[in-house]
């Protein structure tokens, strides 16, 4: 079976300038939304989204074959794992962004506000923002692995046994946190979303 | 197990975090215990709000270009001055380690060299074809751009590397073989991608369903086909699908459609030919995330006796499926759904999973919400993404939308085709009648609005309102009226209409009135003719209230009003004689009154009610 990823890191390990660039358009989307996930903050993502492609860059040579999403979500989850205990709980925001918003992703843009959609329901959508604020908040409100291992579960659909991988684990340890998880969350999510897709 | 299973036990149940027997023993209790199964569904609808995080990100240009320069730099290496010869010693076992490391890499990357450039002849000699990997379709160079949900066909076993394209003209010549072909689930696979040659859409509005019905061209092998339909990141309803040919149907035998374990988001039909060549065929599905409503502007005359009314109709595509010019039609209607189309999408296994999945199996829990983008088509997006556009700038001439009546529906029918992308909506024009003659209404009625005036305008449905020839769709109303000779506009108000049928009389509730009041005033109150029973308490009376309502009307047009007065019971008698004002019953327990106002004019009236209370009741029969 060819390994598509392998080829593209090897090609760029030897020069193909267009190889890392594929390799980004193929997995970028999804290790950002995995690391905004964890983070809570699109800023920090990006920035340890750098950080990850930065040491995918320099340590191509040591990928061995297998999945390299996973090789991904391990170095992301490693550096992530590092960048929390190193700032705790101290975060920055970019000024330019969004206003008055802690860091959510969801805020509009000061320049961007929706008034002319006729689909717009205001009421519904500043509901709908204010339940998306208390899962958030619910979700970063756990330990760093317990965030980790359900990010990794829910979000992005790994197994127990690619989760212990990742998180260089037991699995008996990855379903430990993730019971703890999801016990707390069942008394910090919001009792009821209404209608969502 | 006799005891209720606990919370704790819930959670390991539905994330499978118990051993196996364990689960296994709480689905039976689950299986007979109706209030743990219900207690289960309420924890499934808390951690569903877990999906309200999902969401496409996309990682921007910028970042990509930050990412890019990181990588274009060299790798930093350190130079490191030894000073003792134990360091020397160390770094020459490192350095000749490196050495011989590095000759065997070479080695491999030579040989990978070699493979992907076989790959890239192949597509070369195959302009066609493409490989198709995992979840999403990867062009590795050229080929056509992808489009999902997409039909491939396979025509060779799934490894790429032993196929040689003579094997399928004598499978050609070969009897067609009763044994059905194996197709293992792997994840590459050479393919050619029909596109669709046309394709109608019929949306519901009433739910989050649309019909999809598409023809493509196949083309196929006498003999065994297997037929792969690929639906990633997109909202179809797996368990709808459907597949049949529109011509040589007595010679084309659907036999059955695999989803294949382990591969997400993609099924695969095995199709048996007694034909080869070109077939058309006709696939449908529902999917979600099309929907459709209708709104419409109102512009009132300068002296409110007339209204322009436009009609539209705004097509939202967020499927995550483009729609390239599609015959759309539109229903009004209610229809039944058992389960939410986006949910089915959305599964692993489109029927549910074929077997427990526990952690450590593949996806661990994984049959909820998805969005996953690994391994995402980058190729060709762009270019799709301008000629839509471009489509769109080329075909903004009025389309017409034709409507015609089901037996329980109501169906629209846009002229023509229309190009519906993801993530965009369309508005079209459904309806445009000048001069309805409307009336303007000031309504008070204390129990329904408060003390506040509420403006109405009312017309019908009808033919004597240029009307009538079908029924109009429930949506917003915006009313606008003409503010000077200028024709410059002023905003009135807005409602929400029903659903209107033919001959049926619409009012549209626009809002507190700003220019015209309403204020009633009790004059006078007292009671009177008491009862008493045997011990001498009392058992009826009667209360006597004197209103007066003062009316002003400070615009410059003369308007309508109407008044209703309630009087919290059944039992009651009105006295009143007022010139300019009528008055009825309404029903048993309010009184309405009408007149008509001039231009900035301020009147007053009054009337006097006696309610019967207790024994004084039956008063009022005799």
């Amino acid at each position: 079976m060819v390994n598509i990823d392998k080829n593209l890191l090897d090609a760029h390990i030897r020069g193909d300038k267009t190889a890392f660039r594929e390799l980004v358009l193929r997995h970028g989307d999804a290790l950002l939304g995995y690391l905004v996930h964890i983070t809570g903050s699109r800023d920090q993502a990006e920035d340890l989204f750098q950080e990850t492609f930065k040491r995918v860059h320099e340590k191509g040579h040591s990928f061995a074959g297998g999945h390299f999403r996973n090789w991904l979500l391990t170095i992301a989850t490693n550096i992530a794992i590092d960048r929390l205990r190193r700032r705790g709980r101290i975060r920055f925001f970019s000024l330019d962004r969004t206003t008055d918003c802690d860091g959510q992703m969801d805020c509009p843009k000061v320049n961007a506000l929706p008034v002319s959609d006729n689909n717009y329901d205001p009421s519904e959508e500043a509901s709908r923002n204010e339940q998306k604020v208390r899962v958030r908040q619910a979700v970063l409100s756990l330990p760093a692995k317990q965030r980790l291992t359900l990010v990794l579960a829910y979000y992005q659909r790994l197994s127990y046994s690619e989760i212990a991988q990742v998180s260089g684990c037991s699995v008996g340890t990855v379903k430990t946190r993730m019971f703890r998880a999801l016990r707390t969350l069942a008394e910090r999510l919001p009792e009821s979303v209404g209608a969502y897709k | 197990m006799k005891a209720h299973l606990t919370d704790n036990q819930l959670i390991e149940y539905e994330f499978k975090l118990d051993s196996d027997a364990s689960l296994k023993t709480a689905a039976e209790h689950l299986e007979t215990c109706k209030l743990c199964r219900e207690r289960l569904e309420q924890l499934r609808r808390k951690f569903a709000a877990l999906d309200l995080l999902r969401e496409d990100i996309e990682v921007s240009e910028d970042l990509i270009s930050s990412v890019l320069s990181q990588a274009d730099k060299p790798l930093s290496r350190q130079s490191v001055f030894f000073r003792k010869p134990v360091w020397i010693a160390a770094a020459a076992v490192i350095v000749v380690g490196l050495v011989l490391l590095s000759t065997n890499k070479l080695k491999d990357s030579r040989l990978q060299r070699q493979h992907l450039v076989q790959n890239m002849d192949l597509e070369e000699d195959a302009p066609n074809q493409k490989i198709a990997a995992g979840r999403g379709e990867t062009s590795v160079q050229g080929g056509i751009a992808g489009i999902s949900p997409s039909v491939v066909v396979e025509k060779t076993p799934p490894d790429i590397s032993i196929v040689p394209p003579i094997k399928l003209a004598i499978l050609d010549e070969q009897e067609v073989s009763e044994q059905p072909p194996f197709a293992p689930a792997s994840a590459i696979e050479l393919v050619t991608l029909p596109r669709r040659e046309n394709v109608q859409l019929t949306i519901y509005n009433s739910a989050d369903l649309t019909l999809v019905r598409e023809k493509r061209n196949i083309t196929l092998k006498k003999g065994w086909n297997w037929l792969q339909f690929m639906w990633a990141n997109t909202l179809i309803d797996p368990t709808s699908l459907s597949l049949k040919p529109m011509e040589q149907a007595d010679k084309i035998d659907i036999q059955q459609l695999v989803f294949p374990p382990r591969l997400r988001e993609l099924g695969r039909w095995l199709i048996r030919s007694q034909v080869k060549g070109q077939v058309p065929f006709e696939i449908t599905y529902f999917t979600s995330g099309l929907s459709w409503r209708a709104f419409y502007m109102g512009t009132l005359s300068q002296d409110e006796k007339t209204m322009n009314l436009e009609g539209f109709v705004r097509v939202t595509n967020s499927s995550g499926e483009d729609y390239e010019n599609a015959q759309t039609r539109l229903i009004v209607g209610q229809v039944h759904l058992l389960d939410q189309i986006a949910e089915l999408a959305r599964r692993q296994y489109p029927y549910g999973s074929p077997v427990p999945v526990v952690g450590g199996g593949h996806g661990g829990f994984g049959s909820r919400g998805g969005g996953e983008k690994w391994g995402r088509v980058v190729l060709g997006d762009a270019y799709d993404n301008v000629k839509m556009l471009g489509l769109e700038f080329d075909k903004l001439a009025l389309k017409e939308i034709k409507k015609e009546g089901l037996s329980e529906y109501f169906l629209y029918t846009i002229e023509g085709t229309e190009t519906v992308p993801d993530k965009w909506g369309k508005r079209l024009l459904s309806l445009d009648v000048k001069d309805i003659a409307v009336k303007s209404l000031y309504k008070y009625d204390e129990e329904r609005w408060g003390r506040q005036t509420i403006t109405f305008v009312a017309f019908a449905n009808d033919k004597d309102h240029k009307l009538g020839e079908t029924p109009i769709p429930n949506g917003t109303v915006k009313i606008y009226s003409h503010a000077d000779n200028q024709r410059h506009l002023s905003y009135i108000g807005a409602a929400e209409t029903k659903y209107i049928p033919v001959n049926e009389k619409v009012e549209l509730n626009l809002g507190p009135a700003r220019l015209v009041g309403v204020e009633p005033v009790l004059m006078d109150f007292k009671t009177e003719n008491y009862m008493y029973d045997k011990d001498n308490d009392v058992a009826g009376w009667d209360e006597i209230r004197t209103w007066k309502i003062e009316v002003t009307n400070t615009r410059v047009l003369p308007v309508e009003f109407e008044i209703t007065r309630g009087f919290g019971s059944a039992y009651w008698t009105l006295q009143f004689n007022e010139q300019g004002v009528s008055y009825n019953k309404h029903d048993a327990t309010h009184a309405r009154f009408k007149l008509s106002m001039e231009p900035q004019t301020k009147r007053a009236f009054e009337y006097t009610v006696r309610t019967h209370h207790g024994w004084r009741e039956e008063s009022i029969n005799k």
